[in-house]
């Protein structure tokens, strides 16, 4: 379970632009079902996000991931802890360019000294699932949109992280490449991982893959529903 | 392996894809780098040669030099001095030399004038040996051509030329012209029984001190030289006209370490993207620093091992014809041979640490302000 | 005499060590006085990444500062021809007041920049920065030390000139004057080799405990230093005469000349690397009680234990292998 207790979040602080993204927002998610973040674009569901995410400390209130506080860790330990927790899916995807799809997929194994064999293997187990695996040698820029999402997706399960993020994934897709994703996270879900995303998208959340719905407005959460 | 080493092996690899994709920049950065290295080891190089070169030359000098001085300034000597100091212990030989130097105002070049001590060498009258660099000068095509001096207008007396000098310390022996000793004291107009200057060979280099303080007892108003003494001078002719030269190249060095701070920290904004792409991932800084060294170290070993394969050749290869006037200038003739190829370890360290630590030293605060960006950045 | 490459590119980088120093100093003030862990605030997140600079900054100067070390023996050995009566790097040492106190304070760096950056690793190792405010307060103290040094260096380098006549190494160390050099040659090679075989044996046993039980780590440290102190006076004493197959020749520099195939530097590193991580491993022990190092620092020391415990050895089979290989018979 991932717990929120008043958590607040200013950018600016203390200047003339300051800006409340999160406004003592307090919260639970639980495992292995399927949450999504809604609400208008400037609602503050990315920032909340990224602290969920440990990608960002929030500016007061604490945060704990199985009763563990990970809100106090120093920016160092609180990226080991993100690392081995959290795979993420960027709103834009951000692969790198120039570089082939597996070696977009295995980026973020390489901190971890693993044997580089055996990433490689498990990289082209993910993308077999995906589809993906007749292109995994083919620079990840001659990818369609849909394709692009996929690597993403391997991108963000290399590290085999119990918790996957996903920031408006649908955002750039038709109609059956939502459905084909839908399916992707409802399949997710049945291996035991927790989806957690932000969309602004009725697709999503009115689909049956999706367990919890918490919508936000201005930094606050104004409703919340399973 | 472990996971150590494997992590630095990954952290490697995406500095070579990542290079390889910047392809052109990075060379631009590696050629200058290596330009900076090239000029400072061609300066080392160049002058540690020449350092060796002297030792060569001196290592047949004789221990200790005699000259008499008059008003303080350097005479001819008396040759009745020879037996004084011979007859001191631990000198095994005493020989009155004779040489002198010669303007030649066809050309304006100075050569050197001497009568060869080595018995190998004796000459007859009216013959001659030339240092190479003579014929140069002098364009004389043939083998055999005779050499003409000409002392004053309407003057001219004439050498045959029996053997040219080619001898490995060609530094010394470029502008070298050896005469018979009759003929020497002919053209100089020197009377009998001067010399200009006495060489003493000793047994025991170790025993010069005591010798020098016999012989000055005997000699109270000669100048005794040492061929430590000429070593030294030499050894700091040399390393002070190569430190020169590297305090200037320092400039050009500044000059490129500002250029490589503004190259680390003027991040295109694609790589900029990537760094927040590689933390938002899981890298954390270390890991984005040490990608980064790896980057720094891959350029400067590159730059390094090219500049310095370039400067070696340039010195022995192509006789450093880019700085030999700088580094060896002492007359006008400049000696034209090839130096031995000489690595010392000292240079090359420093060479190292003067080329390297200031590159490292620009980029690591940009590299680390890189590295600092807000993981969260690229999901704003 | 600063015209000289050698000598620019120490120059070089001990005044890059004190930019560095300084303005590590500078940012230690900012974090005795603003640290704060609980809060998160632009500016504690700011002083924490900026630990990370100061760490790669230490890295590099101490890699430096080491090779310089290296560099700084090695040149004044090169330049002793220079100097009239100079044999070695001694001579070169003693052409001025400050040769030799730039010797010891560029070797009171190597140690106190050595300790320092096991004290930083041990922090990085810690979930809650345990021993930030302590290394930042050994800042202050090791700052200071770069700075003399390099000064002191720079006014050698300055006031040397080479027509000054100097000492050979044959009279400086030798039992006939005043002082510490005296002192040590004088000793009885004997007694010397004892002293040293005795020392050797308080390192193995200290480190063995320190190893077995998990504690005792400051006796392997009290240990080590005094092994290295026993072992300079041992090359001087007894060891140098081995390699030198000369009975009056103690020079303790000459040692590290091609003549003598750069022995001396087989010698010195394993002896100074070993002696700093003893040092080290000693100066952490306390903090293996912290809570958020309890789990992880004993597994370091243990390795740091062994590391130093290897380097001995080496100096320890680097000196038998003189003496057996030597022509020179003192005894028997």
């Amino acid at each position: 379970m991932i717990s929120l207790q008043t958590v607040t979040k200013l950018y600016n602080e203390g200047r003339p632009g300051e800006v409340r993204a999160v406004d003592e927002v307090s919260l639970e998610i639980v495992r292995d079902a399927v949450t999504v973040l809604k609400g208008p674009s400037g609602s503050g569901k990315t920032t909340l996000l990224s602290i969920i995410g440990c990608m960002a400390r929030p500016t007061s209130g604490r945060v704990l991931i199985d009763d563990r506080l990970v809100s106090g860790l120093p920016e160092r330990f609180l990226t080991e802890e993100r690392r081995s927790t959290f795979g993420f899916v960027f709103q834009r995807f951000n692969l790198i360019r120039g570089l082939s799809v597996l070696e977009n997929v295995t980026l973020p194994a390489a901190p971890l000294g693993q044997d580089p064999r055996e990433v490689e293997a498990r990289a082209l187990a993910r993308l077999e699932a995906l589809d993906l695996a007749g292109k995994a040698a083919m620079p990840v820029e001659y990818l369609s949109g849909g394709e692009t999402q996929r690597a993403a997706i391997a991108r963000a399960l290399i590290n085999d992280a119990p918790i996957l993020i996903a920031d408006e994934p649908t955002a750039n897709l038709d109609t059956d490449l939502t459905h084909r994703f839908l399916d992707i996270v409802g399949a997710l879900r049945d291996e035991g991982r927790t989806v957690i995303m932000t969309s602004h998208d009725p697709r999503i959340w009115q689909a049956d893959h999706v367990n919890a719905v918490i919508s936000m407005q201005d930094g606050r959460i104004v409703g919340e529903y399973a | 392996m472990t996971p150590a080493f494997r992590r630095q092996r990954a952290l490697a690899d995406y500095t070579l894809a990542a290079l390889a994709r910047r392809r052109g920049k990075n060379i631009g950065l590696v050629v200058i780098y290596a330009l900076v290295v090239f000029v400072v080891a061609s300066a080392l190089l160049f002058s540690s040669a020449l350092r060796h070169e002297a030792d060569t030359v001196l290592a047949e000098a004789p221990e200790l030099i005699v000259q008499n001085l008059a008003m303080g300034r350097h005479d001819m000597i008396k040759g009745d001095v020879i037996d004084d100091l011979a007859a001191i212990r631990g000198v095994t030989r005493v020989e009155g030399r004779l040489w002198g130097y010669f303007y030649d105002s066809v050309n304006g070049a100075n050569y050197t004038l001497m009568v060869p001590l080595d018995p190998d060498r004796v000459l007859a009258p009216g013959e001659a040996m030339i240092g190479e660099g003579v014929p140069r000068v002098r364009g004389m095509f043939w083998e055999t051509a005779p050499l003409f001096l000409s002392r004053y207008s309407g003057d001219l007396v004439r050498f045959d030329v029996v053997e040219r000098i080619s001898s490995e310390s060609a530094l010394v022996s470029t502008d070298l012209i050896l005469l018979n000793e009759a003929d020497f004291r002919d053209f100089f107009g020197l009377p009998g029984g001067v010399y200009t200057d006495i060489a003493v060979t000793v047994r025991n280099s170790r025993e010069i001190e005591t010798i020098m303080s016999k012989a000055s007892a005997l000699l109270p108003e000669a100048r005794f030289i040492t061929r430590d003494d000429i070593s030294r001078t030499y050894q700091k002719l040399f390393s002070w006209r190569e430190g020169i030269m590297v305090a200037l190249a320092a400039a050009a060095l500044l000059a490129f370490a500002i250029f490589a701070a503004e190259k680390a920290s003027g991040l295109s904004a694609e790589e900029a993207r990537e760094i927040g792409i590689l933390k938002a991932v899981g890298w954390n800084m270390t890991d984005v620093i040490a990608m980064k060294l790896w980057e720094g170290a891959l350029i400067s070993a590159g730059a390094f091992l090219i500049g310095t394969l370039a400067g070696y050749l340039h010195v022995f290869t192509f006789q450093a014809g880019l700085f030999a006037p700088i580094l060896k200038g002492w007359s006008v003739i400049y000696p034209d041979f090839a130096l031995t190829p000489r690595f010392d370890g000292v240079q090359i360290a420093a060479l190292f640490l003067i080329t390297v630590l200031p590159y490292t030293a620009a980029t690591l605060v940009p590299v680390w302000r890189v590295a600092a960006a807000d993981p969260d950045q690229v999901m704003r | 005499m600063i015209f000289q490459t050698p000598i620019l590119a120490l120059l070089l980088v001990s005044a890059l060590a004190s930019a560095v120093a300084l303005w590590s100093g500078w940012f230690a003030l900012r974090v005795l006085r603003h640290w704060n862990l609980a809060s998160g605030s632009r500016e504690q997140l700011q002083l924490e990444r900026a630990t990370e600079l100061v760490s790669t900054l230490f890295r590099f100067v101490m890699l430096a500062e080491l090779a310089a070390l290296v560099l700084f023996v090695f040149n004044a050995d090169r330049m002793a021809p220079l100097f009239v009566g100079a044999m070695c790097a001694v001579g070169t040492l003693s052409a001025n007041d400050w040769g030799f106190p730039a010797l010891y304070l560029k070797i009171a760096v190597f140690f106190a920049a050595s300790v320092w950056l096991m004290l930083d690793r041990a922090d990085r190792l810690g979930h809650d920065y345990p021993l930030t405010r302590l290394k930042y307060g050994a800042i202050l103290a090791i700052a200071p030390l770069v700075v003399a040094s390099a000064a002191v260096q720079l006014t050698y380098f300055l006031n040397l000139e080479t027509d000054v006549i100097t000492s050979c190494c044959s009279k400086v160390f030798t039992a006939a004057n005043d002082g510490i050099a005296s002192e040590m040659t004088g000793m009885d090679p004997a007694r010397a080799l004892w002293l040293l075989a005795g020392a050797g044996l308080a390192v193995a046993l200290a480190g063995t405990v320190s190893l077995w039980r998990g504690r005792g780590h400051g006796v392997f440290a009290l240990a080590g230093a005094a092994f290295f102190l026993v072992a300079l006076v041992a090359i001087v004493s007894v060891i140098s005469l081995y390699i030198y197959d000369h009975p009056n020749h103690h020079c303790p520099f000459c040692i590290l000349k091609p003549d003598y195939g750069y022995v001396g530097y087989a010698l010195y590193l394993p002896l100074f690397v070993a002696t700093a991580l003893a040092v080290g491993a000693g100066s952490l022990r306390p903090f293996a009680q912290v809570e958020s190092l309890k789990a992880v620092l004993p597994a370091v020391l243990r390795r740091q234990v062994m590391q130093a415990l290897v380097g001995f050895a080496i100096f320890g089979v680097v000196v038998i292998w003189s003496i057996a290989s030597s022509r020179l018979i003192l005894f028997g």
